[in-house]
């Protein structure tokens, strides 16, 4: 776990020295499994900040909903890191008003994977050396922090951020693209209809609260496709077309622009898994166009550059 | 299959202008073909062929013109990436591969779509009725079909 | 009628029940529970310390559901909806307390909804009351509890091997007949219990004056400590049981009218056809969904439009907790008003 004294006081010197006027990072939520996404504007706030592994949002999210102007100090994981680098590729953000905090992440805890485990009556949460400490009602739990990591964790290929500006603690390793592969080869291996149940079981449970859309950081349209009423898109309702229709454009989307970092299915009330489908196309820009998103602040996504080398793949 | 594969057939406009082909999709295209006449392949809109697939198309075929033949210079490369890519997305949750199409034409060809519809209609009947991703309300229901 | 019931006993008449109703019970989904019809190979969830995810309220104002069909030449015709009776077991008393708020909305002189007024018709609820507390739960604090018998038509209490079943409206004596009654000791066994759940369930916030305090600082800075992590999803509305809204919508593709759930947390909610959104931000939309459940719903039927389950605590992606946000309003300033 990164030092949270050299956070704070990294956070404090921030706002104390005006280099940004606001601090976008974690307080301590109601509950223990929660920690909120906090704003700190002045100095004495900043005791109040805190950083775990239960910290399971994206904060990149809250970028687009604050001025563009504004100058914004962020705590920033590998995927945060990534997805405001797709934010700033996207014009999104000029890059001189950020000030990127980072953070060498060692997993977010799935909090349902807690739950599932302990129950729900969890009192505390104690994390130290990737071993997870849980206090409850009416026992004491010990799990190895692997154990309730996220899906989206276990098979993160760039913990470390890449282009923060002060990075707090020791780099870590570097994932491997291969593991991270292996979920998706392992879908795709299945028969037709297999992936069809498959999605239309997880789609249909939807309940189009639209959490994975305001969780993700890169869904930041003032108007959704299916908030259109002329022309209207998708169904509306809880209807499977409407429900497996979201998914598809929602997912699809995201092609060359998802960072995985799991912030859409760690928000979801109703466990629908969705990084499958975003993995998917994530691994296909990376083998089609050796593609990363959020890699730097430059490359434009392939959907966005069209070049005459693909005048061959025309023909197949 | 007893009846024909319904196909969608989104045509870019400029490589299907000749009078010949004109007069082929004014009098003679056959019912089981759904044309969508778009300004250019550039504006297929992933959400249009979507909505081809779940209002129960078997196929879909996607027609425009070659590189460097595109009336807006570039809507016909951005249009392969996107959909090529949509076209993989969709297999990976069950609507086959080979159930869309694509068929880039030259700006002088001549009564090449028809061709090539028909050979896609031949490999789909072979595929069969496409039922994954079908949500749609059918007509007897209430609803609209493609 | 207080009545007893062998644990054992149970899935059989659940099952005996099926020949005159349709019978939901909470089931298993995936991570957790949901009320689903009961066939022969159903698997029953009752051990819960809390309650399902999806609320019932969906067993009677369902997430989608067709108004109105068009036909074919301008015409029209309404939707057969086609409701059998049926009988809902094991619903908590907060939800069932919810469906009764739902009731002074939806079933009033003038304005009944047909659809909703059905449902309610031809429908028994069996509630389950909460002997192990539940953890974010608040259903004292909101002046109900785990053993409230609103709006049910008997109410079960756990006693390890055995239920007692106090009956409550004659359909649900009918539900339960053929079961001996319950002797007094049992029945003070019982309401021990009951005590001991009430008692163990902590006060989340104060209540008193709250409504003022809210109604008075409408236009206060809390608004926007409060609402500044919000992302703007339905998770909190959408997983409510007292949340009603909704939104109808012509499916031309379809040729139907519908209705779907909608919240007051998304801008598409309050946006005008003019453009204009008279609640602009998440800031309002905080404001409206608090204020709705503690100061609304209190002027118009004198009761807290919130039955305390809990549920958006808990799945508050961003773990925006309601009790903590009314902690927070406890201290804001107000004047004790002397209007008559």
């Amino acid at each position: 776990m990164p030092d949270l004294n050299a956070i704070k006081a990294e956070a404090k010197r921030l706002l104390a020295e005006g280099v940004v006027e606001v601090v976008v990072a974690f307080k301590p939520g109601d509950t223990p499994l929660h920690p909120q996404p906090a704003f700190f504007t002045n100095v004495d706030e900043v005791e109040n900040l805190v950083y775990d592994g239960l910290c399971q949002n994206n904060l990149a999210t809250f970028l687009t909903r604050l001025p563009k102007t504004k100058k914004v100090g962020m705590l920033v994981r590998g995927c945060e890191n990534r997805s405001v680098n797709a934010l700033v590729v996207e014009k999104q953000k000029s890059r001189e008003n950020l000030y990127l905090v980072g953070i060498p992440c060692e997993g977010i805890i799935d909090w349902r994977k807690i739950v599932e485990r302990a129950g729900e009556a969890v009192l505390a949460v104690n994390e130290n050396n990737y071993v997870v400490e849980i206090e409850t009602r009416d026992e004491h739990f010990t799990f190895s922090k692997n154990e309730l990591l996220h899906d989206s964790c276990l098979r993160c290929v760039h913990p470390t951020p890449l282009s923060a500006d002060i990075l707090i603690g020791e780099a870590l390793p570097e994932g491997n693209l291969a593991i991270a592969r292996k979920a998706v080869e392992e879908f795709e291996a299945q028969t037709i209809e297999d992936k069809y149940a498959w999605f239309q079981k997880e789609a249909e449970r939807c309940i189009r609260c639209y959490a994975c859309r305001e969780a993700c950081p890169m869904c930041y349209c003032t108007e959704c496709f299916v908030d259109h009423i002329e022309p209207r898109w998708t169904e509306s309702g809880a209807t499977p077309a409407g429900m497996q229709g979201w998914h598809i454009v929602r997912a699809f989307h995201q092609t060359a622009r998802c960072t995985d970092c799991g912030a859409c299915e760690r928000a979801c009330p109703m466990d629908i898994k969705m990084t499958y489908l975003t993995e998917k196309l994530n691994h296909d820009m990376i083998n089609k166009y050796n593609f990363e998103a959020g890699l730097d602040t430059q490359t434009l996504p392939p959907f966005a550059t069209v070049t005459l080398d693909d005048k061959n793949r025309f023909m197949a | 299959m007893s009846l024909k594969p319904k196909i969608a057939l989104f045509q870019c406009q400029w490589c299907l202008y000749s009078p010949t082909d004109q007069e082929w999709v004014d009098s003679q295209l056959p019912e089981n073909i759904h044309l969508i006449k778009t300004p250019c392949t550039g504006r297929i809109n992933p959400l249009y062929v979507l909505n081809a697939v779940q209002g129960g198309a078997d196929g879909v075929m996607i027609s425009g013109c070659l590189p460097e033949q595109c009336h807006f210079k570039t809507g016909n490369m951005a249009a392969r990436r996107q959909l090529e890519e949509f076209n993989d997305f969709l297999d990976y949750i069950g609507y086959e591969k080979s159930r869309m199409r694509f068929v880039w034409l030259d700006l002088q060809d001549r009564g090449i779509i028809q061709k090539r519809l028909a050979q896609f209609e031949k490999d789909l009947e072979a595929l069969g009725q496409a039922s994954n991703l079908v949500t749609r309300v059918k007509v007897a229901e209430g609803g609209q079909n493609a | 009628m207080n009545l007893i019931l062998e644990k054992q006993a149970l899935p059989g008449l659940l099952q005996s029940w099926r020949e005159q109703y349709d019978v939901y019970v909470p089931q298993k989904m995936e991570r957790f529970s949901h009320f689903m019809p009961l066939t022969e190979e159903s698997v029953l969830v009752t051990g819960e310390p809390h309650n399902t995810r999806i609320p019932p309220k969906a067993l009677f104002l369902p997430m989608t559901e067709t108004l109105v069909k068009f036909t074919r030449f301008g015409g029209y015709e309404d939707a057969q909806q086609n409701v059998q009776p049926r009988v809902v077991f094991g619903i908590r008393p907060c939800d069932a307390q919810a469906i009764q708020l739902l009731d002074t909305s939806f079933i009033q002189e003038g304005y009944t909804d047909p659809l909703w007024l059905e449902r309610r018709e031809k429908t028994i609820t069996i509630g389950l009351g909460c002997h192990q507390p539940c953890h974010n739960g608040f259903c004292t604090t909101v002046g109900y509890g785990p053993f409230n018998k609103s709006d049910l038509d008997a109410l079960l209490t756990d006693l390890g091997d055995t239920y007692l079943v106090e009956t409550l409206s004659e359909a649900g004596e009918a539900c339960f007949q053929d079961l001996s009654p319950a002797s007094d000791d049992i029945y003070e066994h019982a309401l021990e219990i009951q005590q001991i759940a009430h008692d163990q369930m902590p006060v989340a916030f104060e209540t008193e004056n709250l409504k003022e305090k809210l109604e008075q600082n409408f236009n206060s800075k809390f608004w926007e400590e409060v609402s500044q992590s919000c992302l703007g999803c339905g998770v909190c509305t959408f997983l409510c049981p007292t949340c009603f809204c909704f939104d109808i919508v012509d499916e031309t593709q379809r040729k139907q009218r519908v209705r779907n759930w909608d919240t007051c947390m998304f801008r598409t909610y309050s946006l005008e056809a003019s453009g204009h959104n008279p609640r602009p931000s998440r800031v309002e939309r905080t404001r409206q969904r608090l204020s709705h459940k503690f100061v609304y719903w209190l002027d118009q039927v004198n009761q807290i439009g919130c039955t305390g389950c809990g549920r958006c605590v808990r799945y508050c992606p961003v773990g925006i907790d309601i009790r903590a946000m009314l902690r927070q309003a406890q201290t804001l300033p107000f004047e004790v008003s002397h209007a008559v």
